[in-house]
Order: C-alpha cells, then sequence, then structure tokens
C-alpha cells in the first residue's frame, strides 16, 4: 500500500492543519465526514462539532434508506415492489425522486434508468447521491464551512482542507487493476470559488458486488464497455447519475455525457486504457 | 422537461457536429453528410422530412429527443446516410453557393454552420460563431480522449483527503484506501 496521507497529526510541527473524520454506516456502505480544526479551536471543539455534524448526517442517510431500500422488509420502496403501493399514493420523496430519476433517464437517452429489467421501480442509483446532496445542505445550514463528505467512495466537499483557504480538496481515484492504489487524484473546490468549479466526484464500476446498474441494452455498449467511470460535476446528482449512465451506456453516453454536461470524466476501459476529458489531464504536468 | 429534453438534444447534435468538423480530416466526410442536411433544410425546405438533422441545427430547440440525437451520431458515423442527404441537396442546390445554418446555443457558445457547395458536392464546412480561441479549446477539452496511465499516475496522487472509487459496500470498506485515511483522521 502507497503512503496516501502524511501524518500530520499534533507535536509534528506540519503547517497542515489536522483532518478529522467520523464514519457510520448506512446504505449498504459506510459514510464519512472529514472536517479541519479551524485555528484556534480547542480540540475538544471540534471533535464536538464533527461528532453532531455526523449524527445530522446520520439521520438523514438513515431516514432516506428506511424509505427507498429494496433490502428493509418495511420500506416503502418494497411495498412498491411487490405491488402493494403504486407510484400514486407513494410519499412526496418517493415520487419526486422518481420523477428526477425518469428526467435523467430522458436526458441520458436511456441510460440511466430508475426501473430494474424487471419493471420493479429502484432508485438506488440516485437515492445514495439524493442522500448526499441532502447532508450538503443541512451541514450548509449548520454553518460548517469546509468539510467533505464520502458515502461509499462518492464525494462532495465545501470549502477546503485548510480552513478559510484555497487549496481545493484532493479525491484520490482508486485503480480498478489494484484496489489498493490509486490511478490519480482530482481537486474537488468548495463553492466559493465559482460555478465552473466541480464541487462533487462520483465513481460507477463493476469493482464490487452490490452496485446497480441496468444495462440499458445499449448494443455497442458491450464493445467498448467500461470497468470504471468517475465523473466530476457541480453536484453530485449530475456526477453520480452521469457515472451510471457512462457505465451503462458505453462510449455513446461519454460522448453525450461531456458535450451536455459541464463535467470532467476519467474512464477506465476494460482492456485497462484511459479515456479522460482535459480536467484529469491537466493533473499530470501540474504536478511533475 | 420535454423542453429541456429538446434543447438538450439540439446541443447534443450541435456539440456533436462541432466535434467532427475540429477533429479533422479524418471525419470531413461523414461530418459534412450532418451539416448538409441542416443546411438544405433551411435554405430549400425539401431535407425536411427526411433529415433529422433539420430538427437540431436548423430549427433548434423544436427537434425531439430521439430525432435530435440520432441525427448527429447516425449522420457522424454512417455513409449511407450521407449520401443520401447529398443526393437531396444535389436536387436543391445544384448552382452551388454557400448555405449558413440557424445559430444554435451550446455550453460552448453560439454557434453556426456553414457550407460552401459547388456542382451540388460540398467543397467546405465553416463554423462561423466559434467566437474566439479559448471556446475552440474548451469544445475540444469536453471530448474524453485516451491517456496514458503514467500520465496520470502522478505525484498528485499522494496526500489525497479522501478516496473516490467504485461504490464500495460496508464490507469492502474495511479493507479500502478510504478506511486507512478515516483511521489516520480520527
Amino acid at each position: 500500500m502507497q503512503p496516501i496521507s502524511k501524518p500530520n497529526g499534533p507535536g509534528q510541527g506540519s503547517a497542515e492543519p489536522r483532518l478529522r473524520s467520523r464514519t457510520f454506516t448506512s446504505m449498504g456502505t459506510v459514510v464519512s465526514l472529514a472536517i479541519p480544526a479551524a485555528p484556534g479551536t480547542a480540540p475538544q471543539a471540534a471533535v464536538e462539532e464533527l461528532e453532531a455534524a455526523t449524527a445530522v448526517v446520520e439521520q438523514l442517510f438513515n431516514r432516506l434508506d428506511r424509505t427507498f431500500s429494496l433490502y428493509r422488509p418495511d420500506s416503502e420502496a418494497i411495498a412498491m415492489a411487490r405491488g402493494e403501493l403504486t407510484l400514486m399514493n407513494a410519499s412526496a420523496d418517493m415520487r419526486r425522486l422518481y420523477v428526477e430519476a425518469a428526467e435523467w433517464r430522458t436526458l441520458t437517452e436511456g441510460a440511466f434508468t430508475a426501473e430494474r429489467p424487471d419493471g420493479v421501480v429502484d432508485l438506488a442509483g440516485i437515492v445514495k447521491a439524493h442522500a448526499i446532496r441532502e447532508a450538503g445542505t443541512s451541514l450548509l445550514a449548520l454553518g460548517l464551512k469546509d468539510w467533505c463528505l464520502n458515502a461509499g467512495g462518492d464525494v462532495l466537499v465545501d470549502g477546503s482542507p485548510t480552513p478559510g483557504g484555497t487549496r481545493p480538496w484532493l479525491a484520490g481515484i482508486v485503480d480498478p487493476e489494484d484496489r489498493t492504489t490509486l490511478l490519480t487524484a482530482f481537486p474537488l473546490v468548495g463553492h466559493s470559488f465559482g460555478n465552473r468549479g466541480k464541487h462533487a466526484l462520483a465513481t460507477s464500476g463493476t469493482g464490487e458486488r452490490g452496485h446497480h446498474i441496468w444495462s440499458a441494452g445499449l448494443p455497442a455498449a458491450r464493445d467498448e464497455g467500461f470497468r470504471q467511470v468517475s465523473v466530476a460535476a457541480a453536484d453530485i446528482i449530475t456526477a453520480d447519475v452521469l457515472a451510471t449512465a457512462i457505465m451503462a451506456g458505453g462510449a455513446r453516453t461519454l460522448e453525450l455525457a461531456t458535450s451536455h454536461w459541464d463535467v470532467d470524466v476519467l474512464a477506465v476501459k476494460n482492456d485497462g486504457g484511459l479515456l479522460a476529458t482535459q480536467g484529469f489531464r491537466n493533473l499530470a504536468p501540474r504536478n511533475s | 422537461m420535454r423542453l429541456r429534453a429538446g434543447i438538450s438534444a439540439a446541443l447534443a447534435s450541435a456539440a456533436i457536429l462541432l466535434v467532427g468538423w475540429q477533429a479533422g480530416a479524418q471525419v470531413t466526410e461523414s461530418n459534412a453528410s450532418a451539416v448538409t442536411t441542416s443546411a438544405a433544410g433551411n435554405t430549400a425546405g425539401t431535407a425536411g422530412g427526411t433529415a433529422s438533422g433539420t430538427g437540431s441545427t436548423a430549427k433548434g430547440t423544436t427537434g425531439s429527443s430521439a430525432s435530435g440525437s440520432s441525427s448527429g451520431t447516425g449522420a457522424g458515423s454512417s455513409s449511407s446516410t450521407g449520401s443520401s442527404s447529398s443526393s437531396t441537396l444535389g436536387a436543391s442546390a445544384k448552382a452551388g453557393g454557400t448555405y449558413a445554418g440557424t445559430a444554435v446555443e451550446t455550453r460552448f457558445g453560439t454557434v453556426q454552420v456553414q457550407v460552401t457547395i459547388k456542382a451540388g458536392v460540398i467543397t467546405d464546412v465553416t463554423a462561423l460563431h466559434l467566437t474566439d480561441q479559448e471556446q475552440r479549446s474548451v469544445q475540444i477539452s469536453a471530448r474524453a480522449a485516451p491517456l496514458l496511465r503514467s500520465e496520470v499516475l502522478s505525484a498528485q496522487s499522494a496526500n489525497v483527503q479522501t478516496i473516490g472509487g467504485a461504490t464500495f459496500t460496508s464490507e469492502a470498506y474495511l479493507t479500502s484506501l478510504q478506511a486507512a485515511l478515516d483511521a489516520a483522521h480520527f
């Protein structure tokens, strides 16, 4: 395993402020919230702030999971799958998210879909991103300025890892060939850096079981298939939906995504080759 | 929503046109065929029924999602589309001349394509409103192009604050790099 983080704990004289993170389990994955300790803040106060914020995010994730999980016998989603509840009679949350998913289906020309091949409504492809989005709104409401939220490998940030600074958060991207190493890293900036900034990064892939990609049956997809697709965008829904859509739709959807949306994409092809937009290509010279 | 889809479709076609145009000689022929349909629809009105490209380029936002997208990709990749639209054009523009498509707003700025035809053959395709060099470079950069692993496996990989990856399950998390980071930041 390569070194991925400088040890910068207290007493080492590091100029970098210490990052703290807390994790919880929800939606079948692990969610982690990291915030830097602002200079001059008492360590205990910073920890309490982080733990309070994590609790808020955890409640939010669990509430959405109770509604949308197909793995909970008492969820609204499972009642719909069993045919006991129609979309018309579903909760406002369910209907709203379904409409959003349906819109994305149109926009991605069918590559992203909220229905399984058997016709069951499955919003799993968008629920996690929705939860991340809602969590981001909550953190903003809590007054947190610098934070990094990672839910199962999908990332949303605000501010900077240096409180009040301009340094972007650096999000590593796992190499699907060897999941103990990173392929590259992408800088995610906070909302104070203008509209063109990418605040969110989502990755979709075949690397792990339990992933929700229903192939849209696009014939070209198999030959030009991707093993992993990462999309950086201004918001987490766009990033997540497009990553899923490109995985399902292949090169055709990749072309569609990069021409319609202001996104950066890094796609790992099945043969190991990489396709990248400029945002990912710029990284190499910047570092050498 | 339908309007948004229509606009998106129009943008897709315009973007594909642009991409084709800038990609150079390799796609010139197929790209020209896509342009031809819009130019013919605009000037002669005869191509409207046969060419879906009309909906996206000439009429802008009125194109439906399906026709808008298939026009760009279909015409871009299939030479048979190219020949059929050329023949349509041949009848209406035998004398030749220069034809301009309607301006289309894309995320890269306003784009308008101009075609020069001599004796029913396209001799030149020009983008009229690629407003400046910067926007052109943005357009080019929007494409995902092949990249060597060595170009991204850089020093920047070290010292990240978070790890993105194909969705890790709670079991997989335990052995993930993100778990190591979270432990380091505890």
